[in-house]
């Protein structure tokens, strides 16, 4: 198992956020999560990257380390990235260092080479650089490398925060709502390159999505979360006739030719 | 051109050799008398200093005012080790920065909880203490403050003049920029600005933010310790509690705003305007603060990126035009 959760908990005062959530994710996977609002998507997201502590009692494992309790950086290190609904991107620089500094921990010269400013650390400055131009034109934003993150579009500043969880080379992407607010080519667009990176990098995914066409077309396995618990688990096409699902989350059950109209979106 | 750019790019301590011979030459051929050679040593030393609050305030996103305090920590460590030990520029420069160095740690825990407004009172209040507690000790000669610092004698030659002085205060700037040039631009610099941008995001992606805002903290209060002991043995060599107060502070905010925070350039151009023009509103000191006070406020409203991003707005734009250009074609 690449990520392990054991009765996972966090509450914030009375309210249980997450509550006793076990999760399991073999490597190579692309696992949906979906759920109301308030459900706690994103809630178990920031307690698996090490945002929020868990309450006592909850162990997370990835790839093999127990990651219970540790500060985010650590388990960004251990090669678990993610992005943000509310993307966080870094506004006031370059398009070029957002995607940089998402390489850090892969840096591989020193702070004492920085400080003395050697030569090879430029040539390895320089490759880095090369490297992360090779990604940018990968999701298609190279001719804006040296824009302000801020002066991009909305669908770029998306395949912009891709692109910086990736160029750390993370052995798991967890992305929150990555196709919010999108049109529905954008969204294609999205997914098509999500695809690609998957293959070219070996990446296991977790994604949480809203647009439910997006969770049936490329999930393998969808978890259902509802006021913090867990309340199923299994193929889209299991998730779709599940009677919980269907009461939490999708609403009345329809007939197939409704169906296929509301994932038509 | 492309091709001496280029050149500099592979080899940045070549540029630093070409800047120094410049600068060598400076003073025989724009110089008249010795005040303007004084005032030479002076930018200089304030281009240590801005340079080092670029680091913290411009590139870390943490706002300090107090690094007055660590320039009179650096200026008084010279001062003592003179009067008390008898050391010269040689002795007291590494021990003012390692002392700075270890004021910065201090200065930085309370950045760990801290933000904005709160952390520029919490260091305020730093930077006075430290102010105060200088003033009030006689083992720092507050009344009279310390007089006669010497300086440095290299080869028999004493170096006890402004117009000599400024080939002291020079490389030592020169080497500084140098230090802060090389890690700016390397992968501890982007982590700055990540965590000026972002401290969540960056920390998501494997920075660790606690570590980057130490590590900004103490690289600019070494320099600004540095800056500290090369101005307290500026001739005619003396110090009083008076140089370190917010007035000060706040010329070197503006240095910093004015050049254009966060850029690389920033604090070097900030230092050079800002020195001179306090240098000719002497005459009206009681209006100084309210100057700079005004060219803060007005630089952030109008031109937030400073000069420095004035500048950078011009190149980024051509470059994107041609780049762009290059693919439609």
């Amino acid at each position: 198992m690449l990520l392990k959760t054991n009765k996972l908990m966090k509450a914030f005062g009375g309210l249980k956020a997450i509550n006793k959530v076990d999760f399991e994710l073999p490597a190579n996977e692309i696992r949906g999560i979906i759920g109301p609002n308030g459900s706690g998507k994103s809630t178990f997201f920031n307690l698996v990257s090490g945002v929020y502590e868990p309450d006592p009692g909850s162990y997370i494992e990835f790839d093999g380390n127990d990651i219970t309790n540790e500060p985010p950086h650590k388990v960004g290190e251990l090669g678990l990235a993610r992005t943000f609904q509310l993307l966080r991107l870094y506004q006031d620089m370059s398009v070029i260092n957002n995607v940089m500094s998402g390489y850090h921990t892969l840096v591989p010269y020193s702070f004492i080479d920085a400080v003395t400013g050697r030569k090879k650390i430029w040539d390895q400055e320089k490759t880095i650089k090369e490297e992360m131009m090779e990604l940018l034109s990968f999701v298609g934003l190279a001719d804006y490398a040296e824009l302000n993150a801020s002066e991009l579009s909305g669908g770029q500043r998306r395949l912009l925060v891709l692109a910086r969880a990736i160029a750390g080379k993370p052995k798991l992407l967890m992305l929150d709502e990555p196709a919010a607010g999108l049109s529905p080519v954008n969204v294609d667009n999205l997914m098509k390159i999500l695809m690609r990176l998957k293959e070219k990098y070996g990446l296991t995914l977790i994604i949480i999505e809203h647009i439910l066409k997006v969770v049936m077309d490329t999930c393998s396995k969808v978890t259902v979360l509802d006021h913090g618990e867990k309340i199923a688990e299994g193929t889209p096409t299991q998730i779709k006739d599940d009677n919980a699902v269907i009461e939490a989350y999708l609403g009345k059950k329809m007939d197939d030719e409704e169906m296929r109209k509301a994932l038509a979106v | 051109m492309d091709k001496f750019k280029e050149i500099i790019r592979q080899y940045p301590f070549l540029g630093f050799v070409i800047a120094f011979i410049i600068l060598m030459l400076v003073p025989s051929v724009f110089f008249t008398d010795l005040y303007q050679s004084h005032l030479a040593s002076l930018i200089c030393i304030n281009i240590i200093v801005a340079a080092g609050l670029n680091i913290v305030k411009g590139f870390c996103g943490q706002v300090t005012v107090g690094h007055v305090g660590i320039y009179a920590v650096g200026s008084y460590t010279a001062g003592c080790m003179f009067l008390y030990l008898g050391s010269g520029l040689w002795l007291t420069l590494p021990a003012a920065i390692l002392i700075a160095g270890l004021f910065g740690v201090a200065f930085a825990i309370p950045s760990f909880r801290l933000e904005g407004p709160y952390l520029a009172l919490a260091t305020l209040g730093g930077g006075e203490a430290i102010r105060l507690f200088i003033e009030n000790g006689d083992f720092f000669m507050s009344t009279y403050g310390i007089s006669n610092i010497p300086q440095p004698i290299i080869f028999g030659v004493p170096f006890d003049t402004p117009d000599k002085y400024y080939y002291i205060a020079m490389p030592i700037m020169l080497i500084a920029i140098y230090f802060s040039f090389s890690v700016l631009r390397s992968s501890v610099g982007r982590a700055f600005m990540a965590v000026r941008e972002d401290p969540i995001s960056a920390a998501a992606s494997g920075i660790n933010v606690k570590k980057h805002k130490m590590l900004a903290f103490v690289l600019s209060a070494m320099f600004a310790g540095g800056a500290g002991a090369v101005y307290a043995h500026l001739p005619p060599g003396y110090i009083h509690p008076n140089n370190y107060t917010v007035i000060e502070m706040v010329t070197f905010l503006a240095m910093v705003v004015f050049g254009g925070l966060g850029h690389i350039w920033g604090g070097i151009i900030g230092a050079i305007i800002i020195t001179i023009v306090y240098d000719l509103t002497r005459p009206l000191y009681e209006y100084q603060l309210f100057i700079f006070g005004l060219t803060i406020v007005l630089t952030i409203l109008f031109m937030p990126k400073g000069i420095g991003g004035f500048i950078d707005k011009y190149f980024i734009d051509r470059r994107f035009k041609t780049k762009t250009g290059a693919a439609s074609k």
